[in-house]
């Protein structure tokens, strides 16, 4: 572990040893098209370069004659080609929202923390195999942009550190300039709380979507979000626009509760049919815990592939 | 109530603040920061709700123990009334006399009256009594010692100026008794009234002992102007056979201005028969005469109303016109004399009221039924006449009838009938000689004689009695007149329901001059009147007279119950009995009273009219000094104090009655109860 805890390394601390000592086991696996030309551990639906045999098609105009299997040949009397399973290492860009509403901690660590844990934590996994790394923060407007490189690991935990939620966010600007940064196909790790209709989410990350990119999407969540355990009757103030409202929790939690589970299932319902990763995170939870069970499903729905 | 220091109170604008904790500040002290609100923004309810106020009760709580605290600190005092401010120091028993007599119902008199009152009562203390006493001629308790306010003043409310004359006596006397009794160290009179000085005369005994007061309020107005029809006066005469009347109305202005043209109406039953003008200079009197009319039935109702001014109740004057009726009776001589009745029958002639019907006749020619309808006999020097022997005469008078026995030569008396004579006669006693004998004693308390009680009223000394005879009285019998040697000159005996005098001279010019001396002719009258039972007919009575109807109704002969209707058409039935004062009617309203036998034919009621005292009409007022001196020997002040001393006594009242205490305690009472139930809702709740 050559990140652990080093204080020299900035933004060392989000490359949690105890997080890593859990999902080090697992592959940060890119399932739609990536192209790379380092063999890594990535495993391509396309076939590629590899050492392991994949199946045969038959000839065609243009392929290399190197390919064909000639055994085969032999015995058909027909010209096939061997494929090869393709392992490419790819592009992760990690999609970080630094909106004031990240900010928010209930219990101990706020939502921003959470996000860099988890950005952290798959930089570092696709580091390891060799991937590009890079990230892009982005409020109201991009705020700082790092180009993935297999050279950026060290960048990107230094900007995590340096991430501050300051401005009110907006999704729709900044994912629609962003979609112009990335020429290549890669994954993309989106961390947000999301505040925003179901509707103008999925408007804002189609452009991403359009390029092919495999996307990965971490909804973070405070606890009090989900549950709204608040009990005197207070004013609340909207840390996305400062607007003040008296509430007494009370009286709405029902509804606060129906309303946000609604707004998780519609984004569920409407990331699925976009056949988007979406995973709901709640700060409260171990990292850990929330990683290795993204990881164990995306490794075993990769298997059904 | 009075606030000491009145700046406190800007502290109530503190009540606001309750309000904004409530609605404002309690919302801006809690900030919770949330990433976003989107979810919330959609449940307005939640904002609706808690700008609205929930829990009331707690609110007023609130406000109202910062209200108290607040008016505790501006040291709220109650206002005593002028009347009350005068004394301090505990509990006070009060007696209000307010004057409801019918001069009150000038202008608006008793409108203040009331007022005052009424301020008095909400001036009383806590652990104050009041009695209220209403008195006009007399006082009534009408509300006893009570510290009920709102019974008071209800009581208050529903009096009404009566018709009554004002006497202040009763009344101080009542309150006197009335505070007497009372256990309270503070005890105090307080007389509203108009002072009319008629109603104190100064001899009425009165005196409040120490630690007693009276206090005055004075309603009367400065300048006063009131006519009034005090009287009425009759002149009858015989026209035709029919008995005419004028009738002449007094006026008295009691104001300062002259009174000119003003419209003076007769009114006979119901009909105005005269408007005649007249002029009345100020304080004077004047009168109006009417022409005749013919009087020919009884209770006929008449009124004289004179001018408009600001009390009316004077202004008319009401009467009850009924025919005279004649005394009839006989005198009976020896008849050997022509002139021996002359000097009575010529005296008896003359008389008006009433009209005296003279039949003279000798002892000889009278029957027993002559005396039938006679009211009286007198046997003028006679011999007992034989009509009047085996009891005849006896009933005569048992039955009410007057005998006058004239002593003379011929007068002779059987022994059978000497219980009818007052006395027994004796031998004549001759004064011819020497210095004549006149008449030394005279019984002024005698009805005969009252008319000569006053002063230079009638000179019996100046009659010389040359012969009369002796009588022997019996204790039973009433010396009525004694020569100037003590002989009887006259007695009286009664006989059942008959009076029997004897006068031992002549009533001629034989044996006295006295026929012809002044005081002849009234002697005579009063005489016969006052044995013909003659009661002069009243055509008004006055208020606050009580009228005996049961001996009314005996004296007729009338067996039937009775129905009154008064002035204000209020009926009153009494029985033919009249026991126990049924048979007793007060006469409390001016007016006619009407007087209905239930078993009567159908005709006209028999009537009855009452004025108010004219002494009501006199509203010229008396110094309440002079009356407070008088009644507690020395001067007091009277409502009409000098503020000043109010002012002194705004601390000491504070001091006293320590209001501020009481809001203090029950705004912090308040205040902890208001912080017991916010706790437990709030813990109820989870939200306040």
């Amino acid at each position: 572990m050559t990140m652990s805890t080093s204080k020299a390394i900035p933004g060392a601390q989000f490359i949690d040893p105890k997080v890593l000592m859990r999902v080090g086991n697992l592959e940060l696996v890119a399932r739609n098209v990536v192209e790379g030309f380092i063999n890594g551990l990535h495993r391509a639906p396309f076939f590629g370069a590899s050492i392991d045999f994949a199946e045969h098609r038959g000839y065609v105009a243009g392929d290399d004659i190197r390919r064909v299997d000639w055994r085969l040949y032999a015995r058909t009397d027909r010209f096939y080609v061997k494929q090869y399973e393709a392992d490419t290492n790819t592009n992760l860009s990690v999609l970080l929202d630094i909106s004031r509403s990240m900010k928010f901690s209930s219990r101990g660590i706020p939502k921003l923390e959470y996000g860099c844990y988890i950005g952290g934590c798959l930089a570092y996994l696709a580091q390891r195999q060799r991937d590009r790394v890079g990230m892009l923060t982005f409020d109201n407007d991009i705020v700082t942009h790092i180009p993935p490189s297999a050279k950026h690991f060290n960048v990107v935990l230094g900007a995590m550190e340096k991430a501050k939620a300051e401005r009110p966010g907006n999704l729709a600007v900044p994912l629609n300039k962003m979609a112009e940064h990335f020429k290549r196909k890669g994954i993309i790790v989106l961390i947000s709380d999301f505040y925003e209709e179901p509707e103008a989410v999925l408007e804002a990350i189609r452009p991403l979507k359009f390029l092919g990119n495999d996307l990965i999407v971490f909804h973070v969540l405070d606890p009090a979000e989900i549950d709204f355990g608040y009990e005197d009757a207070s004013s609340f103030q909207d840390l996305e626009t400062g607007e003040q409202v008296p509430v007494v929790p009370q009286s709405l939690v029902k509804e606060y509760r129906a309303m946000i589970q609604a707004h998780i299932a519609s984004l569920t319902t409407k990331f699925s049919e976009h056949r988007i990763d979406y995973t709901v995170l709640n700060t409260a939870e171990p990292l850990d815990r929330a990683l290795f069970s993204y990881l164990s499903a995306r490794e075993r729905l990769m298997r059904v592939r | 109530m009075v606030f000491l220091t009145p700046f406190f109170l800007l502290g109530l604008a503190a009540i606001a603040i309750p309000v904004l904790v409530h609605l404002i500040q309690r919302e801006k002290k809690h900030v919770v920061e949330f990433p976003s609100l989107m979810f919330v923004r959609r449940i307005p309810y939640q904002s609706v709700r808690r700008r609205r106020i929930r829990h009331w009760a707690l609110l007023l709580m609130r406000a109202a123990a910062i209200a108290l605290i607040v008016a505790a600190f501006a040291r709220p005092f109650l206002r005593q009334g002028a009347a009350a401010a005068a004394a301090s120091g505990g509990a006070r028993e009060i007696v209000i006399l307010l004057d409801q007599s019918a001069s009150m119902g000038y202008g608006d008199h008793w409108t203040r009256a009331q007022d005052a009152a009424r301020g008095l009562v909400r001036g009383l203390g806590t652990d104050d009594r009041a009695t209220l006493v209403l008195f006009n001629k007399n006082a009534e308790e009408n509300m006893r010692a009570t510290a009920d306010r709102t019974r008071l003043e209800a009581a208050i409310n529903a009096a009404k100026v009566g018709s009554g004359a004002t006497r202040y006596g009763p009344a101080l006397k009542l309150a006197e008794s009335i505070l007497s009794r009372s256990p309270v160290k503070r005890r105090e009179a307080i007389l509203i009234s108009d002072f009319q000085r008629s109603g104190w005369s100064g001899s009425e005994e009165v005196r409040f002992p120490e630690g007693m007061t009276i206090s005055t309020v004075s309603v009367a107005s400065p300048n006063t102007a009131n006519l009034a029809v005090p009287s009425v006066a009759f002149a009858r005469s015989s026209f035709s056979g029919q008995e005419r009347l004028t009738v002449t109305a007094g006026l008295s202005n009691k104001g300062d201005e002259a009174l000119k043209d003003v419209p003076v109406t007769l009114t006979i039953d119901g009909h105005e028969i005269q408007t005649e003008k007249a002029n009345v200079a100020p304080h004077a009197s004047g009168s109006v005469s009417f022409t005749q009319f013919t009087l020919s039935t009884p209770n006929v109702r008449g009124s004289v109303r004179a001018g408009t001014d600001p009390m009316p109740a004077d202004n008319t004057f009401n009467f009850v016109l009924a025919p005279s009726e004649p005394v009839s009776l006989v005198i009976v001589d020896n008849g050997d004399r022509a002139s021996s009745s002359l000097f009575l029958a010529k005296a008896l002639g003359i008389g008006t009221t009433p009209v005296f019907q003279v039949d003279v006749t000798s002892a000889s020619r009278l029957t027993p039924a002559a005396l039938e309808k006679r009211a009286v006999v007198i046997l003028n020097d006679t011999v007992f006449p034989p009509a009047g022997g085996g009891g005849t005469l006896k009933k005569f008078l048992e039955r009410g009838g007057g005998l006058l026995v004239v002593s003379g030569d011929h007068s002779t008396w059987p022994q059978g009938e000497s219980e009818l004579l007052p006395g027994r006669f004796g031998a004549a006693v001759d004064r011819t000689t020497g210095r004549s004998g006149s008449l030394g004693f005279l019984d002024y308390s005698h009805p005969v004689f009252e008319v000569f009680k006053a002063p230079r009223s009638g000179d019996f000394s100046a009659a010389h009695v040359f012969r009369y005879r002796a009588l022997q009285t019996t204790p039973a019998d009433r010396i009525l007149a004694r020569f100037d040697d003590g002989a009887v000159a006259a007695a009286e005996r009664r006989i059942g329901g008959g009076r029997s005098i004897v006068w031992t001279s002549t009533l001629d010019d034989s044996w006295t001059d006295i026929a012809v001396k002044p005081v002849f002719l009234p002697m005579v009258h009063q005489l016969v009147r006052y044995l013909a039972h003659y009661e002069p007919p009243t055509s008004w009575l006055t208020v606050g007279q009580v009228l005996d109807l049961a001996a009314r109704a005996r004296g007729r002969g009338d067996r039937t119950d009775r129905i009154v209707v008064t002035p204000s058409g209020e009926r009153i039935s009494q029985s033919s009995v009249g026991e126990g004062g049924e048979g007793l009617l007060e006469l409390n309203e001016q007016g006619i009273y009407e007087i209905r036998s239930t078993g009567a034919a159908n005709g006209r009621p028999e009537a009855i009219a009452v004025n108010i005292d004219p002494a009501e009409s006199d509203l010229s007022p008396i110094d309440p000094r002079e009356l407070v001196a008088a009644v507690t020997g020395h001067a007091t002040p009277t409502a009409a104090q000098p503020a000043q001393s109010q002012e002194m006594t705004r601390e000491e009242s504070e001091r006293r009655q320590s209001l501020w205490w009481y809001l203090l305690m029950t705004g912090l009472l308040l205040l902890a109860a208001e912080t017991v139930i916010a706790n437990h809702l709030s813990r109820k709740e989870k939200f306040l």
